[in-house]
């Protein structure tokens, strides 16, 4: 099965919060709004939500690597 | 008259402070971008004030603050100091962030919607029955003043009060004054602003309650207490900050919505469409159309050298409605957009502070609006009067079926 994996660089981040509103399940934030991940390797039934928080990301703070 | 001809495309120069732009500011954003990425304020050749439109650029901008500074005492806006975090420079400015963000995070916030949706539906209870309401004065003024009030557990009565002194700094007499008439009047206002937050703040020191106000006392930057004159810096920005940027995007959702009745009815028809539409009326309207920034480095873009000392207004909305970032939908609403990177709460460092509190008004007020209200329309024959720089409405006159006065809630 293939993977997905998301990669936050937390210097880029500044807590927009685009990313935990679109996807809950895969992303969390902390005190100051800052992005923690919840799941680096989301599950398939979370990939497409978590793609799109990914897209959205205003700081280019998130990224993903698929692998097959 | 096209607001594209704001800009003049020969000489590089452009003039976002005007009617024109402010109501329709699209065709402006699009000559910039296309002919003059970065433009020169008009009439000011040779000082150094200029003009960055493009997606990229802008949020190249936003993310170098080591460039772009925001160290901009000069622009006078009533305030004794520097204001706090706005106009401080990292890495200063993150000893701030990191004790202010926490009272306006998300997890801060969350457990406020159900006092925000009554606050909404007492505004609404007061026009309800009706049938027509001034939308600007009587839902998106009062709107975050009173949350302001609810969160700081500041009197109701005093609303007027602050609502008055934040014009005065904003827009004195509406905004046309000159200078040297305008001047004098921020700085009474701004003095009677500090004025008031330092007798709330005494007051606050002997009786903490668990307001946001209290809470700043014992927080500590830098390994020392946060100091009265750090709070007080802090309490005239939220004034300044997070009253009229709210005001001016409940003015412009409400009045594209009352003019474009198929996506009213698809928010009325389902209102979870509304979070995301909220980033789409944000995004298509940029209510906060520029920012400022100062030159700390020399730099050069598109052949433009800039100088230490010049001055740059980053155009949000020109950025916002980029078909490079955008794509072919970037000049029009669009109601199922997938992807919505807008920065009309800024970007980089500076990143708007009251963005959680601010998406949660707005959510909450267009549910109970059209909740209540599905169905209105902006009087006919009346003309909206928008600002620049700040873009509300002088007065939004809207017609519905008047209702019961029954809330629900
Ligand atoms: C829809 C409403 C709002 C919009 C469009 C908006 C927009 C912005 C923008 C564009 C900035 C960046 C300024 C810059 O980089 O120079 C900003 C900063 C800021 N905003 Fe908002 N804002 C809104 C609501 C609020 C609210 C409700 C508050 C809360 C009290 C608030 C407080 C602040 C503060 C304190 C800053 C300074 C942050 C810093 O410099 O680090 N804003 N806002
Ligand atoms: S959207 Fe980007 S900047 Fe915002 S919290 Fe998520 S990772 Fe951080």
């Amino acid at each position: 099965m293939s993977r997905m994996r998301i990669l936050l660089d937390l210097d880029a981040c500044t807590g927009h919060g685009r990313c935990y509103s679109l996807a809950p399940k895969v992303f969390g934030s902390d005190d100051l709004g800052h992005c923690e991940l919840l799941l680096a390797e989301p599950p398939e039934e979370l990939r497409e939500s978590a793609r799109r928080a990914v897209a959205t990301c205003p700081e280019g703070a998130l990224t993903i690597q698929e692998t097959a | 008259m096209s607001s594209a001809l704001e800009v003049n495309v020969s000489t590089g120069e452009a003039n976002p402070y005007t009617p024109s732009v402010a109501a329709d500011p699209i065709p402006f954003y699009s000559a910039l971008r296309t002919h003059c990425p970065v433009a020169t304020m008009e009439g000011m050749q040779g000082a150094g004030v200029y003009i960055i439109s493009r997606y990229e650029d802008v949020r190249w901008a936003l993310k170098h603050p080591e460039i772009f500074s925001s160290d901009l005492v000069a622009v006078d806006i009533g305030q004794d100091r520097p204001l706090i975090p706005l106009q401080i420079d990292p890495p200063e400015h993150a000893k701030y962030r990191r004790v202010i963000d926490p009272t306006l995070g998300p997890h801060e916030m969350a457990p406020l919607e159900d006092e925000i949706r009554l606050r909404v539906n007492e505004v609404i209870d007061q026009f309800v029955a009706d049938g027509q309401v001034d939308a600007h004065a009587q839902f998106s003024v009062p709107l975050p003043g009173k949350v302001f009030l609810q969160m700081t557990g500041l009197p109701l009565d005093d609303l007027d009060l602050l609502l008055n002194w934040k014009d005065e700094i904003i827009r004195p007499g509406g905004g046309l004054l000159p200078p040297e008439e305008a001047t004098p009047r921020r700085r009474a206002a701004g003095a009677d602003l500090y004025g008031y937050f330092a007798d709330v703040l005494k007051d606050r020191a002997e009786n903490p309650g668990t307001d946001l106000l209290s809470r700043f006392f014992g927080t500590e930057v830098d390994g020392r207490e946060m100091s009265n004159d750090e709070m007080l810096d802090i309490c005239y920005l939220f004034i300044l900050g997070g009253l009229d940027t709210v005001t001016s995007t409940l003015d412009c959702s409400l009045a594209y919505l009352a003019q474009n009745p198929e996506y009213r009815a698809a928010l009325v028809q389902d209102p979870s469409r509304i979070p995301a539409a909220v980033e789409e009326l944000l995004r298509f309207h940029t209510p906060v159309m520029q920012i400022l920034r100062v030159i700390k480095e020399p730099t050069e873009l598109h052949g433009v050298k800039m100088n230490t000392g010049d001055t740059v207004l980053l155009m949000l909305g020109a950025a916002d409605t980029d078909p490079s970032e955008f794509g072919e939908t970037a000049e029009e609403y669009c109601i199922d957009r997938e992807v919505n990177r807008h920065l009309a709460f800024g970007g980089g460092p500076h990143r708007c502070l009251g963005s959680h509190l601010a998406r949660l008004e707005l959510r909450v007020a267009l549910e109970e609006w059209h909740r209540r209200i599905p169905d209105y329309r902006i009087t006919e024959g009346f003309e909206l009067a928008y600002s620049p720089g700040i873009r509300e409405v002088e007065k939004l006159p809207l017609e519905f079926m008047p209702l019961k006065l029954n809330s629900g809630v």
